[in-house]
């Protein structure tokens, strides 16, 4: 859509270098402020980038990005916001920001922390936050195949939940019952329960005909839930679940590996490999493809915060430095880029 | 009227008939003796008695008044009427004596007819005497009134005779003679003879003229003296000039004489001097570039050498006449307009003609040669175009051993492209002073870029080394040559120089063995890799710029702006089973301080790009972005062998990686051999592509 022309002028050693940068970016997380009105997208250089929504979303459509600081040595995987705090995470440790505080420049984290982990020759990375509001804890995954709680008034760690065989790539949390998904590499989606923190129930998706592609591997990318319905994609299809019966109920056709998959009303949202945002419904159908400025897409935003309803949009990110902004589902309005 | 000159000839044929005098005496006398009494009256007496010889009516004309003639004319032809009144009452009456008395009647009719004809003669001969008279009285006032106007003619010239005599303008009268007092202060008394002159302007005046004429025969006098004087002066002048320049060969044959002297004392004096005395006729821009590198080789680098090159005469005869070349310009304008007028098919040459004198260099160069630590040398040829004022270069690298090409090489030491881009974006193809456009635009020449190869390269560092320095916003503030802007570029850009010139060398060389498929790869980089890496450079080849742009998978960098046209493009071929990896590169001319930009293409179950496979992604990002850990020890002239290098390794990982699929039967085309931590991590699922020197396992970054 808005291809840009190729600049005539020859570059400089740092412009070449900015360039190049900026084309090998990928934007693994996004966050919303609490307020609704700032967006927060960290890469894999570990930038966290604050974007103004709504002054982007205004009439002027000034001045997106607000700043962006050097948060973290790795690529910065995961975040989320509690309502104050922007919690970050990527290479082994969390980070909080005061929201209030990220806005200005030279702004320092408020704390840091990092789950215990048993030594290893690397420090293995935290590829999921979850925030667990009633008991007011975070819980962090990733290449320790393990969960952490963290307790977030005492900044300590509460419980590790053992299972996974590999490392765990997302986490979703039932809301209803204290209990927590988690996909990871192995192929499975293990369903927790967090007082006993114990393992309640496994569901090895690849080892179901249906939805299994073992050219694409085992590993489980995503996963949503609402209920007694989950969703879950990565090498295997993406698949609708009723998770009390374990049963696959629709299997959504597309080929490319789904990165991050949600439940939106009566919709599921997935995106992945290829351009587009795809809209199904649950019977299986899809609704829509929104294709998107990136070749592929790691994750998906929806603004949904009661503050600011004028600024609730669809943010799509992932192989490459623009954050795809939809004000409604239907198309791609513009792009905030790093 | 016919009756009356019937009546007129009659007489004559009669007299005519009766020529002699003496018949017609004889009839008068025999008339006469039948005349009535009153017939009788009508002859003169006189007539008859003075002149009795012949009769002469013409003389009787003037004997006889025309006022008595005019009764007897009036009485004859009363008495002819009572006639002719009694002939007609005796006819009507009739009778026997009636025809003597008519007859009677008759003859005295006849009579009085004859009367009448001798009276009509007679006014006739009056008529023609008086015509006569007239006539004579006429033609003497004729003759009169020419006297009296020959009379007025002469009166009038002698007036203006008169008025032209006093009009007449004597020449003393525009000479501007001295005033009078001064006169009789200064003039000798003979001269002016004031007791005459005072009172006679006369005098007076011929006396001042006098005195003009004596004065003036003074100063022609002195004029004399002062030009023989000149004339010596001048021989005087020759002669010591002769003198001098009989000087000149002898200074010559004692400084040629020195010559051995100063070579035996390692002085070159003698030939700097003379470059300097040539440096004399240089353009300021090529002198201040002179001067600056002549100072910067002597002070810090002295592997640099600058000379002159060129004809001094020609430069010489450049700046003589400056008046001249002014005129001609005005005159070429004129000469331009006119022939436009006149011949238009000519106007093509003009125009070329035109070009080239705008073009035109200065026929003296300066040759920089710059010294680089393996014996090749930049040779570096700088001119200054003259009707542009811009400096243009033209390179040239000459080494040491002679160098095998490899094909692929053919650009990087090409005098067109070796000093590409030695500062950002100075490509040399546009003139960098804003005022040649407007010239251009006149002879019609689209860019300088057509005319590059001919004339070298109008780079930006070019006119800042010849202390040319061009606004971009003002284009017609003049441009001076300015001696610190030189200096403050002299040193930078030399080094510049000397790592493009070695860059390009090193790149040279390497290219030679990247095309036979070897990577060389030197002894203090190979802590950078594995020992055994199996994937394989198979092909090595430049590509055009226009293919680069075509190619499906170079898109990204296209659109980023990394794929300008001064670049050098190349593809590489690397291959390791069944798997191909096409990498096409992009090299800077800034290269090695601007890395080179890697796009690939994997060809293995199925094609993969960074499009639709995060890891050919993350493999682009590991050469191009993380570059910095590959340029090995500074200049880092190994960079492009290295990321060559680190790209077998990656393909290497990318293919032993790859999980194995449980549906196919048989062993792995490529078994694990690479030690890693972890095949995946994160969410894109990244392969372990860093590699950790001295353990020699593979991690994620």
């Amino acid at each position: 859509m808005e291809r840009a022309v190729p600049l005539a002028v020859p570059l400089g050693q740092t412009e070449v270098f900015q360039a190049l940068q900026r084309l090998h970016m990928t934007i693994f997380s996004q966050s919303v402020s609490p307020c609704g009105k700032f967006l927060a997208a960290g890469n894999n250089y570990g930038q966290i980038a604050i974007f103004s929504l709504s002054s982007a979303l205004s009439s002027e459509a000034k001045e997106e990005i607000l700043h962006f600081s050097l948060a973290h040595d790795g690529p910065v995987y995961s975040m989320v916001s509690t309502d104050r705090h922007l919690l970050s995470a990527g290479d082994g440790e969390v980070k909080a920001w005061l929201w209030a505080e990220m806005l200005k420049k030279g702004c320092k984290e408020l704390w840091r922390r990092q789950p215990p982990y048993r030594t290893s020759l690397e420090v293995p990375e935290i590829n999921a936050l979850l925030l667990v509001p009633k008991e007011n804890s975070l819980i962090l995954a990733g290449g320790d195949c393990q969960l952490h709680t963290m307790d977030l008034e005492t900044g300590t760690f509460t419980r590790v939940l053992r299972g996974h065989t590999d490392y765990i790539h997302c986490l979703a949390l039932r809301e209803r019952s204290p209990e927590v998904l988690s996909g990871g590499e192995d192929g499975a989606v293990r369903l927790w329960d967090l007082r006993t923190a114990k393992e309640v129930q496994t569901i090895e998706v690849y080892k179901h005909e249906e939805c299994s592609r073992p050219h694409n591997g085992r590993w489980i990318g995503c996963l949503a839930t609402d209920s007694d319905w989950m969703v879950c994609g990565g090498g295997p299809a993406l698949t609708l679940w009723h998770l009390r019966s374990s049963t696959p109920t629709t299997i959504f056709p597309i080929r490319a590996p789904q990165k991050h998959v949600t439940f939106y009303q009566d919709l599921i949202l997935s995106a992945g490999q290829g351009r587009c945002v795809n809209q199904w419904q649950l019977s299986g159908e899809l609704k829509a493809q929104v294709p998107g400025s990136s070749p592929g897409l790691l994750s998906l935003s929806l603004n949904q915060q009661p503050a600011a309803p004028e600024c609730k949009v669809l943010t799509a990110a992932g192989n490459s430095c623009r954050v795809d902004v939809f004000t409604n589902l239907g198309y791609r309005a513009f792009s905030l880029s790093f | 009227m016919s009756s009356e000159s019937s009546k007129k000839r009659k007489p004559k044929v009669i007299r005519s008939d009766g020529a002699p005098a003496e018949g017609k005496r004889n009839r008068s006398d025999t008339e006469q003796k039948c005349l009535s009494p009153l017939a009788m009256i009508l002859r003169p007496p006189q007539l008859c008695g003075t002149e009795g010889k012949y009769y002469s009516e013409e003389a009787e004309v003037d004997l006889r008044d025309p006022g008595r003639d005019y009764e007897l004319y009036k009485y004859t032809c009363q008495e002819l009427q009572r006639l002719m009144a009694e002939i007609q009452d005796l006819k009507s009456r009739g009778g026997k004596d009636v025809a003597i008395e008519i007859e009677e009647r008759r003859i005295q009719s006849c009579v009085h007819f004859m009367t009448l004809k001798k009276l009509n003669r007679l006014a006739h001969i009056r008529l023609k005497k008086g015509r006569d008279q007239t006539h004579e009285a006429k033609q003497k006032v004729d003759a009169y009134h020419l006297q009296l106007q020959n009379l007025l003619y002469e009166v009038m010239h002698l007036q203006k005779e008169i008025t032209k005599c006093l009009e007449f303008k004597s020449k003393h009268e525009e000479i501007d003679l001295v005033s009078l007092e001064e006169f009789y202060k200064e003039a000798p008394p003979d001269i002016s003879k004031a007791e005459v002159t005072m009172g006679d302007p006369h005098q007076q005046t011929l006396a001042r003229l006098d005195w003009e004429l004596e004065q003036r025969k003074r100063l022609a006098e002195k004029y004399r003296e002062c030009l023989s004087n000149k004339e010596k002066i001048l021989k005087e002048i020759e002669v010591k000039k002769e003198y001098l320049s009989s000087l000149q060969p002898r200074l010559n044959s004692i400084m040629q004489a020195s010559l051995p002297v100063q070579e035996y004392l390692f002085m070159p004096f003698d030939q700097a001097h003379k470059q300097y005395e040539t440096a004399r006729h240089l353009p300021p821009p090529l002198y201040v570039l002179f001067v600056q590198a002549t100072a910067y080789g002597q002070a810090c680098d002295k592997t640099l050498s600058v000379a002159i090159e060129g004809s001094v005469d020609e430069a010489k005869a450049l700046f003589k006449p400056p008046e001249d070349s002014q005129d001609d310009e005005s005159d070429s304008d004129a000469e331009e307009e006119q022939t436009t007028k006149r011949r238009r098919p000519t106007l093509g040459v003009q125009l070329d003609d035109k070009r080239k004198e705008m073009l035109k260099r200065h026929p003296l160069s300066v040759m920089l040669d710059l010294k680089c630590k393996d014996d090749s040398v930049l040779h570096l040829t700088f001119y200054y175009l003259m009707n542009l004022n811009i400096m243009t270069v033209k390179a040239k690298v000459t080494t040491a051993m002679e160098l095998i090409t490899p094909i692929s090489a053919g650009d990087l030491l090409s005098p067109d492209s070796v000093l590409s881009c030695l500062y950002p974006g100075d490509h040399g193809k546009k003139t960098p002073n804003p005022a040649n456009q407007y010239q251009f635009d006149k002879v019609g020449i689209l860019t300088l870029s057509d005319y590059v190869l001919e004339l070298g390269h109008p780079y930006l560092w070019v006119q800042k080394l010849g202390g040319l320095h061009f606004p971009k916003e003002q284009p017609q503030q003049t441009v001076i040559a300015d001696h610190s802007l030189s200096a403050s570029h002299m040193e930078t850009t030399m080094k510049l120089l000397k790592t493009r010139v070695q860059s390009r060398l090193a790149l040279h060389k390497q290219f030679a063995s990247l095309e036979h498929g070897i990577v060389p790869v030197t002894s203090d980089c190979q802590y950078l890799f594995p020992a055994k890496v199996v994937s394989r450079l198979v092909k090595w080849v430049t590509v055009a710029h226009e293919d680069y742009m075509e190619l499906h998978f170079t898109k990204d960098i296209v659109d980023a702006g990394l794929a300008g046209d001064t670049n050098l493009y190349y593809m590489a071929l690397i291959e390791r089973g069944t798997a191909k990896l096409q990498a096409a590169v992009v090299l800077n001319p800034g290269y090695s301080s601007i890395p080179p930009v890697f796009q690939l293409c994997l060809n293995w179950k199925g094609e993969k790009t960074n499009s639709n496979d995060d890891n050919i992604r993350a493999m682009e990002g590991e050469v191009n972005v993380c570059y910095k850990e590959l340029c090995g020890p500074w200049p880092s002239h190994q960079l492009l062998t290295n990321q060559l290098q680190r790209l077998c390794v990656l393909l290497d990982v990318y293919l032993e990686t790859e999980s194995h699929d449980d549906s196919v039967e048989g062993p792995k085309e490529f078994p694990q051999e690479k030690m890693c931590l972890r095949l995946f991590r994160g969410p894109s699922r990244m392969k372990p592509f860093k590699y950790n020197h001295p353990q020699g396992f593979f991690s994620h970054r």
